[in-house]
């Protein structure tokens, strides 16, 4: 194998292999480097317990942009999204169950309140538009207002006249969208407590923030983005777990040409004058390149990765200042037979979409105000699902897998460590499960705990937060990761950032990869690269 | 013309405002319901012989360029040193100067590291303020319709925020929407150091330290004052009420007229303008304009009939929040109290009494479950410092902060909560200040449902709606509602509950009088 290429991508996860096909894709020689022996990142399915295939970190898809799936002809690469249909949120003696079938949902919201029922029509409509308004952004490179550009002064112009154009109501949305708790954006429309508290836990997802803090109501809006006109209408599963998203990427990109080397741990980013040279990696191994795309997280990236006198020192200031703060965990669990939940028993297809373990907003906050002095929610929200049920090849016949999301794990724990009480943690996940589907303690035949600490040992994501740095308004767009140098590029010519600590951010986009990639190939054509 | 133009409400905004058309020439009527004008910046007697600030003890300042347009004279404006000191633990006091290098010093026991990023957080606070304080002095732009003119001063915003440099441009717009504890955790390590300035963000605002966007109120404090980072305590001789004495002087000199106990029941719009004031009393006033510094809801809602209003406005205007967090504690003391590890000469300045930003956070927990927080953040005042013929010789009144005190509580009603909220903060006090209830002559308690009633403040909202990211600028109180003018053709809201928001600076008046008068003459 060559020790040069055109380009290496730091990292395999599904941002490092999008940025890798596209630069294949328009003739350059390219090289992913991955630490572990599968690919995928956070991204990724493991075959933990036999028989049993756990979609270990990212569990639910949705935010994939459809370009890149038109792009990279990812269908025919094997990616199959199969529908994850509804949610159903299960409280003490009843339940609030939404599905994607409208007439359903109408007549269960209701139940609960007729007025709500007529508000959720309004309040879909005013996402979908809000949705539509701020979804070009993702596709954007973000502006450096101190150092100007035409085509940015161009963007910007066009985004505010869009805003202008927008009417009141809807420019009123967006002003509390950007601004706001979700529970304030939710309170506007609606009275029930537990559909409030459901539709408001979108909000804090990878986010150390409680539902009524301000700021959650973006992160809510990030994470309804993938819901409309897309390639697919509302979140899904991959089949065979969210790996197989980045093993079609991965072939996309082999086929493009791509060379990809697992277990090939980067030690060192090589920086010459200010530019780029290549790679080092443990074991001695250099490999040269004048192109670097990383997609490790940006504390990775710049302080692990980089010489700190190849650093601005204001620049890595800046970078050390980045707020990760993991707030999340992952229990993944393979049962011998289905939970069966006291509200609604049997196996029906409630049990096919997300559990939603959220019966309040109270409850909501109350699991926050833990995480901020430093504990892990003893009674956390959590959100389920069992991929077995609509994907049989991810558990043996008759037995499934369910993927618990628990939030809030705060990656600092005041007393004692991660490793100290993760099974403890583990603990209070299944209780709290058994409290609304008291057989879940006799049906698990394995558990995987994965907490904060996890996620940065195993998976390489800064103190465990899942968006390589908050989703927090002074960490968006222009901002992400650092003022002036948000547009992927970095102080170190031919270095660029392809992951979610930069525009627009987390979840299984690709967003970042693609636009790095793009900007990557517009500065060599420009030959500032 | 014998149609007026009328003010509703003789607080300092509406006393401002009246006071800028009166020089303008255009012979403003003020009403104001209770007897005295002041609104929330008045000073009464609570006790025979004792005066002390009703609700503010301090003012933001009040803009200078305010006093000097209307030739007001006489208002002494005082700035202690040092402006405040955060009480902590049991003897614990950090002083902070308005001299930065003062305050390095006191830090200097604390953490070496705080007294060398002391100076240059006040230094950024203040470069970063006077960007602020021209946002608040912008008229914010039209969205719906934007129009040449408004390119101008937005452009003008811009091109500050260009020159302010890639370093405080990014500082200014990643603080803005942080929270504060983020923001002070960057800046001090000392745990009293960061309270201090957590405690400065958090007042009069229903948030904690831990909430997005109390960072702005730092940077809102540092636009209105000097900027430093020891947050503003500028203290009125005489208390707030003499200040608005002062301005109500004024506007009567200038040619307008004040009527106080004038209670306005409604605002009649006719052929889509408005028309007349409606009072209580049944008299109606013709007018051919209005200028509001009632708060929004009390405004739109209350005073306007529904289809004044479009709906759906009316709709947003319901969900502009008003729920107010702070109560008042006044006390008429028979000497002075001793505060344990106070120096003696400090005790002037406005005191805060916090343990930890923590203590802050959980203080705000309590009032998120619509409950009075078990340990409150204290604001203390000793106005008879000041001036001491506010109380009898030898005698003292002090003036206190409650926070938190939600508007909507879960259990019970503040009317029979009031006393045991006044025991509550006068343990917490006689805690730093031995022997203090024995020194209590008389204590008058205002909860927020007291504000509401008494003065109109819906939701006993201090600044007339909370002040957070979503209700500032452009958002304040409603995106179409932001630039003075509402979709009433001359009615002007004129009030804290307009940009740039609460805090007895006169800034909300000021600006809107710039628009109405503009307006008034262009006919």
């Amino acid at each position: 194998m060559p020790q040069r290429y055109d380009a290496i991508v730091v990292g395999g996860g599904h941002n490092g292999l999008t940025a890798a096909a596209y630069l294949a894709r328009a003739g350059r020689q390219v090289l992913v480097l991955e630490r572990r022996h599968v690919l995928g990142g956070a991204a990724v399915t493991e075959e933990l317990f036999p028989g049993f295939k756990y979609s270990v970190c990212s569990y639910v898809v949705s935010l994939l942009r459809p370009e890149i799936i038109r792009d990279l002809e990812l269908p025919r690469h094997g990616l199959e999204i199969l529908p994850l249909d509804g949610t159903f949120t299960p409280m003490d003696g009843d339940y609030l169950w939404r599905t994607n079938d409208h007439a359903h949902t109408r007549r269960e919201i209701a139940r609960h309140s007729r007025r709500d029922a007529d508000a959720y029509d309004e309040y879909g409509k005013a996402m979908a538009d809000m949705a539509r308004f701020v979804k070009p952004v993702l596709a954007m490179v973000p502006p450096d207002p101190w150092a100007p550009d035409w085509d940015a002064v161009k963007s910007q112009a066009q985004m505010a006249k869009r805003f202008m154009a927008l009417p009141r109501a809807d420019q009123h949305n967006l002003l509390q969208l950007m601004t706001t708790s979700a529970v304030d954006l939710l309170d506007r429309w609606f009275e029930t407590d537990v559909l409030k508290a459901t539709m408001s836990a979108s909000g804090i997802i990878g986010t150390f923030l409680g539902v009524r803090s301000p700021g959650s109501a973006y992160v809510l809006l990030h994470h309804y983005m993938g819901e409309i006109d897309g390639a697919f209408r509302s979140w899904g599963f991959a089949k065979g777990g969210t790996g197989a998203i980045s093993n079609a990427i991965a072939a996309a990109a082999r086929e493009a040409g791509v060379a990809i080397r697992t277990e090939a741990s980067v030690a060192a980013i090589k920086v010459k004058q200010g530019r780029a040279t290549g790679v080092a990696l443990v074991g001695g191994d250099e490999i040269d390149a004048p192109l670097v795309l990383s997609g490790l997280d940006p504390r990775r990236t710049f302080v692990s990765l980089v010489e700190a006198s190849a650093l601005p020192a204001d620049f890595l200031a800046e970078v050390k200042r980045f707020k990760f703060r993991g707030s999340s965990g992952k229990v993944n669990i393979a049962l011998d037979a289905l939970p069966e939940f006291t509200c609604l028993p049997g196996a029906g297809s409630h049990l096919r979409g997300a559990l939603s373990i959220s019966p309040s907003v109270d409850y909501m906050e109350r699991a926050y105000d833990e995480a901020k002095y430093g504990d892990y929610s003893k009674r956390p929200y959590i959100d389920m699902v069992i991929p077995s049920l609509t994907d049989p090849t991810v558990a043996p016949p008759g037995k499934h897998v369910l993927s618990c999301f628990v939030q809030y794990a705060p990656y600092k724990l005041r007393e004692g460590t991660w490793d100290q009480k993760k099974e403890a943690f583990g603990d209070a996940v299944v209780d709290t499960i058994a409290q609304y589907a008291p057989n879940i303690r006799d049906i698990i035949l394995h558990r995987q705990v994965v907490t904060p600490l996890d996620l940065e040992r195993d998976f390489g994501l800064s103190e465990g937060n899942i968006f390589h740095g908050e989703l927090s308004l002074e960490q968006l767009f222009l901002l992400r990761p650092v003022a002036g140098f948000a547009r992927f590029r970095t102080p170190v010519r031919g270095l660029y950032l392809c992951a979610s600590g930069a525009h627009p951010g987390g979840g299984i986009m690709g967003a970042p990869g693609r636009l790095a990639a793009l900007e990557a190939i517009k500065d060599q054509a420009r030959g500032r690269a | 013309m014998s149609a007026r133009v009328v003010v509703l409400g003789g607080g300092p905004n509406g006393l401002t405002a009246a006071g800028l058309l009166a020089k303008a020439g255009l012979q403003p009527l003020l009403l104001e319901a209770r007897a005295e004008v002041g609104g929330a910046a008045a000073t009464a007697e609570i006790h025979p012989g004792f005066r002390a600030p009703v609700l503010a003890h301090t003012t933001g300042p009040f803009r200078a360029s305010v006093l000097d347009a209307l030739g007001v004279t006489g208002v002494e404006l005082l700035r202690p040193e040092p402006r405040v000191v955060l009480l902590h633990g049991e003897g614990g006091a950090l002083p902070l100067f308005g001299d930065p290098a003062r305050t390095a010093d006191a830090l200097r026991s604390l953490s070496a590291a705080d007294a060398r990023a002391w100076p240059a957080l006040d230094a950024t606070l203040r470069h970063l303020g006077r960007l602020a304080a021209a946002v608040c002095d912008t008229v914010p732009p039209e969205l719906g319709a934007p129009k040449w003119s408004d390119a101008v001063p937005m452009g003008r915003l811009g091109l500050s925020l260009v020159r302010l440099g890639r370093g405080d441009g990014q500082r200014l717009l990643r603080y803005a929407p942080m929270a504060v504890a983020d923001f002070a955790a960057e800046w001090l390590e000392s745990e009293p150091a960061r309270t201090a300035l957590c405690a400065l963000a958090v007042t009069r605002v229903l948030a904690g330290p831990g909430s997005a966007g109390t960072t702005a109120n730092l940077l809102l404090q540092a636009a209105a004052g000097d900027g430093s980072a020891a947050g503003e305590a500028v203290f009125v001789k005489g208390g707030p009420g003499a200040l608005t004495a002062a301005l109500a002087a004024r506007v009567q000199a200038l040619g307008g007229e004040i009527r106080t106990g004038a209670r306005v029941a409604k605002l009649v719009v006719r052929d889509g303008r408005v028309a007349a004031v409606g009072l209580d009393s049944g008299e109606e006033i013709a007018c051919r304009a209005v200028l509001s510094s009632a708060d929004p809801h009390t405004t739109f809602l209350r005073l306007l009939a529904p289809e004044a209003l479009d709906p759906d406005d009316r709709e947003r205007l319901t969900c502009f929040r008003t729920a107010g967090m702070v109560s008042k504690l006044n006390l008429a003391l028979d000497g002075l109290p001793q505060v344990r590890g106070l120096a003696p000469e400090h005790a002037a300045a406005r005191l805060l009494l916090a343990d930890s930003v923590e203590a802050l956070e959980r203080a705000y927990d309590d009032a998120k479950y619509g409950a009075p927080s078990r340990q409150p953040l204290l604001e203390v005042a000793l106005p008879s410092l000041h001036d001491p013929a506010l109380a009898p010789a030898g005698k003292h009144v002090m003036s206190v902060h409650v926070q938190f005190t939600p508007y909507p509580l879960r259990e019970g009603h503040w009317d029979t909560q009031r006393d045991a909220l006044a025991e509550r903060v006068l343990d917490a006090l006689e805690q730093r200040m031995p022997g203090l209830r024995a020194r209590v002559l008389a204590r008058q308690v205002l909860t927020p449902l007291d504000l509401e009633r008494e003065w109109g403040l819906t939701g006993g909202h201090p600044t007339h709606g909370e002040m957070s990211l979503n209700q500032l600028f452009v958002g304040r109180p409603l995106i179409g509602f932001s630039r003075y003018r509402t979709p009433v053709p001359g009615l002007y809201l004129c009030g804290a509950g307009a940009h740039p928001g609460g805090g007895v600076t006169g800034w909300p008046g000021a600006n809107a009088a710039r628009v109405a008068i503009a307006d008034l003459r262009a006919g």
